[in-house]
């Protein structure tokens, strides 16, 4: 059982996890958009890399992910509180950004790309996780 | 509704009967880490949780529970030797 551990380096894991997620959407539109060019292509991959390790370290290793992941039964009453109200407060900010994001597109015509799908699915599945992050004093991991 | 701060004695109790945090955890059925919120009067228990605490430390939820702060040992100790007139 470890101490309570301080919440400055996950919440700077978390930022560093969604800065990654948001700079592989960036470089794929520009590289469908314009050409892939070695260099475009290594920082893609360097991103998601990042992306990868941010999203272990920061995520799966403190348990952020798990607390909106687990099936209700495997939560005591705080941790469900404490769930329901990093859900709700996840729901109200994916639900502004994706239809701030949908009228954005909609007036500068632009399409949705896969990997700009699949990385909103993975920003609404992270979003629970980044709100406990903020919201809590320290965690006991 | 704001909650009101509801002040315990778990840890005291938990210490008087030789538990470790993951022991009572698992004899009153939730997360060690949930534990350590009770004891730092962080998380106000349900009923259901307040009496489950109670049951392990055979006591009555309100001499672990109170909704004022509790009376420190010293001062208990200090009232009660002044009631006998030591």
């Amino acid at each position: 059982m470890k101490e309570r551990t301080s919440m400055a380096p996950v919440r700077w894991g978390v930022i560093l996890t969604l800065l990654s997620l948001a700079g592989v959407v960036v470089l794929f539109e520009l590289g469908i958009r314009s050409q892939w060019t070695p260099v475009l292509m290594i920082a893609e991959i360097g991103l998601l890399v990042i992306l990868l390790i941010a999203f272990i370290l920061s995520f799966m290793r403190t348990g952020l992910w798990e607390f909106s992941h687990k099936p209700l039964k495997a939560l005591d009453e705080r941790e469900m509180e404490m769930t329901s109200r990093s859900l709700r407060a996840a729901y109200a900010i994916f639900t502004v950004f994706i239809l701030g994001l949908l009228v954005v597109f909609a007036v500068l015509n632009i399409s949705i790309s896969i990997v700009l799908a699949v990385s909103l699915i993975l920003f609404a599945h992270l979003l629970p996780g980044v709100v406990i992050a903020y919201s809590e004093n320290g965690l006991h991991f | 509704m704001e909650n009101r701060k509801i002040y315990n004695r778990i840890l005291i109790f938990r210490k008087e009967k030789g538990l470790s945090r993951v022991e009572l955890a698992k004899r009153i059925g939730v997360n060690f880490q949930t534990i350590g919120y009770l004891e730092r009067e962080e998380y106000n228990p349900s009923l259901d949780l307040a009496f489950r605490i109670a049951e392990v430390f055979e006591l009555p939820v309100d001499m672990i529970f109170s909704i004022s702060p509790f009376p420190s040992i010293s001062q208990l100790l200090k009232e009660r030797s002044m009631e006998e007139g030591v």
